[in-house]
């Protein structure tokens, strides 16, 4: 177990390096030349220039991306072209909200979704089951800010159960915390939701077939025991795979979500540095949020042999 | 003997076969697609009405879609303004509609353009080996970034255009494809109908052509389809963040990025290209749902 660890962190150190090597390759890849399109269409030569030799235009690739790389690693992700703050600096001071939004949609979409899959499968065929399946291609479908706005204009505007926008910090109570992020949590599982309830659903079907199900049912076993013991333990292995694999969508929903609700966090970070065309901000962003997503899957890849004592490295 | 008249020696001869068996329905070949095939049906019919919309927007009872009118601005659904008019006060009804045809237009080309990649890098890597190890490195580097990020980054760098959105978006899908492609290659070339071709002599590139080649269209095709889907939805998410389409351009995430300042108000601003972006890439996951049932159930695991 401790040498399949070390081999899967060592395995993810070229993901992560062609991470970096392609957001950074993006200032060269792109057409048209990116000093001036950053500098906007009212900026002098000079300050195209001066964007240049920010951004280290001017000077040899490898160079400039030896020299980036190491200052990375170091946590050094440059600095806002707009404040002239370190831009890992202005993230930190944004995670709270984002990682509150994340965790909490987390939350509610495993609890809604896993009963959900798990439903459909024992009543397959049924209403109950089709109704499952229409939510979850429902849920695919409709963009997460449209969700966002529907349940803001229904369940905040209308009838006055939530704030409306904004967000709280944990610090400042959670009652304050969770009603601010009870609807953008909401907003941003629906798709998360349909995902895991129609892979909870599948390999339930799949399991549920199994001949150790007929011996557990055949011993006496209740049916709760058996959809949510027997069953379920080993469907563990797909869901937590579909929630790694999903983590990408939920990093995205949420730079979405923050925009809806307002919330002050690094999405909204992102959109604002969009607007304000600064890229030292963006590249940062995208660079934790991979990471991040790198991190979320080598720890998927881990809990494998938590849940399912059968694998073996 | 004849075959009618049975001999009557105390047992009831059983009853013709047309009795019992209920009378066979007669189905002409489209009522037996549907029948078949419900998901396809009702999903390929609503893509071709939207398909339809977006020719004869101009046809639609519309005006258009770029045209100002301060005068008359944020006026509320009538029989004027079926959907109201937006900030500049431009009719919502006719941008909803003539939006249509930048959704599809960037979910077709999204689709077409990452299939032909993808199909490409994967035949190649599923291979040559050696192309295999460093290409399948790059492709997965490529999605461990979350395409929306992606696609920011990249639009940040260009200026807003509908080519960028589609190339941003496409780069993000192009790795999709190429695993699935690779994958698909790698089983193929294990089968003894390819040994065999191999072993009597067939060049590679008549193998990969013929023997490799039509067996990757059923899957990247139901693939292509969800891409198209979720190249709708990333194109509206852009242009909502503003990093999308140029705002001039009527697309359904421009009308909606108007309309949030308002929303609050003004709901039908946004509301109503919602409501189609919504149906419309519904409509697309229904066609690749079907299709992917009705090509190779298993299938459903890999997609």
């Amino acid at each position: 177990m401790f040498a399949y660890t070390v081999r899967r962190v060592i395995a993810t150190i070229p993901v992560m390096a062609v991470v970096a090597l392609f957001v950074f390759s993006l200032l060269y890849i792109a057409p048209g030349d990116p000093a001036a399109i950053i500098a906007g269409d009212q900026a002098t030569p000079e300050d195209v220039e001066r964007i240049r030799e920010s951004l280290g235009l001017d000077r040899p690739f490898l160079l400039r991306f030896t020299e980036w790389l190491f200052r990375v690693l170091q946590g050094d992700l440059g600095v806002s072209i707009f404040t002239n703050l370190p831009v890992s600096h202005m993230i930190q001071q944004r995670l709270e909200p984002t990682f509150s939004l994340m965790a909490l949609t987390l939350v509610i979409a495993l609890s809604f979704a896993i009963p959900m899959g798990v439903l459909a499968a024992w009543k397959q065929g049924t209403w109950i089951d089709r109704l499952v399946m229409v939510f979850a291609v429902m849920g695919f479908s409709v963009p997460v800010f449209v969700v966002g706005y529907v349940l803001a204009y229904t369940f905040a505007l209308q009838l006055d159960w939530f704030p409306v926008q904004g967000y709280s910090p944990l610090a400042n109570g959670f009652g304050g915390w969770l009603s601010n992020l009870m609807l953008p949590a909401i907003a941003l599982g629906s798709a998360f939701i349909a995902l895991i309830a129609r892979i909870t659903r599948a390999t339930m079907l799949e399991v549920l077939s199994q001949d150790y199900v007929r011996t557990a049912r055949a011993k006496g076993v209740g049916q709760r025991s058996v959809l949510f013991v027997h069953a379920l333990k080993n469907a563990a292995v797909p869901i937590i795979t579909i929630i790694g694999i999903g983590f990408a969508a939920l990093i995205g929903g949420a730079v979405v979500t923050e925009s809806v609700f307002a919330i002050p966090g690094v999405g909204r970070l992102v959109v604002d540095a969009i607007l304000r065309r600064d890229y030292p901000v963006i590249q940062g962003v995208v660079l934790m949020f991979s990471f991040t997503y790198v991190i979320v899957n080598l720890i998927v890849d881990l809990l494998y042999t938590v849940f399912d004592p059968r694998i073996r490295y | 003997m004849s075959t009618t008249t049975l001999p009557t020696d105390g047992f009831t001869p059983a009853p013709e076969l047309a009795d019992v068996l209920p009378p066979r329905k007669e189905r002409s070949r489209l009522g037996m697609f549907i029948h078949r095939h419900p998901t396809i049906a009702v999903g390929g019919f609503m893509v071709i009405m939207f398909i339809l919309m977006a020719i004869f927007a101009p046809l639609l009872g519309t005006v258009d879609p770029t045209a100002l009118a301060p005068a008359k601005r944020t006026r509320a659904p009538s029989e004027i303004y079926w959907f109201g008019t937006d900030m500049l006060g431009r009719d919502v009804y006719s941008r909803v509609i003539y939006g249509s045809r930048i959704s599809l237009i960037i979910g077709f080309a999204v689709a077409f353009l990452s299939a032909v990649i993808g199909l490409f890098i994967g035949l190649i890597s599923g291979f040559i080996r050696s192309v295999d190890a460093v290409v399948m490195r790059i492709m997965d580097g490529i999605m461990s970034i979350p395409s929306i990020l992606l696609a920011i980054a990249m639009m940040a760098l260009t200026r807003a255009s509908v080519e960028n959105v589609i190339i941003a978006i496409t780069i993000a899908d192009v790795p999709r494809v190429s695993r699935l492609v690779r994958g698909v290659v790698l089983t193929l070339r294990e089968q003894p109908y390819v040994e065999a071709a191999i072993a009597s002599g067939t060049r590679m590139p008549t193998i990969i052509l013929k023997h490799i080649l039509p067996n990757t269209f059923a899957p990247v095709l139901v693939l292509a389809t969800f891409l198209c889907a979720s190249a709708m939805i990333a194109e509206a998410t852009l242009s909502f963040i503003g990093a999308g389409t140029p705002p001039i351009v009527p697309s359904w995430g421009n009308i909606m990025a108007e309309g949030r300042a308002l929303w609050q108000v003004k709901p039908y601003i946004v509301f109503f290209p919602a409501l189609f972006l919504s149906i419309t890439v519904l409509s697309v996951n229904l066609l690749g749902d079907g299709m992917r049932d009705a090509l190779d159930p298993r299938m459903a695991k890999r997609i």
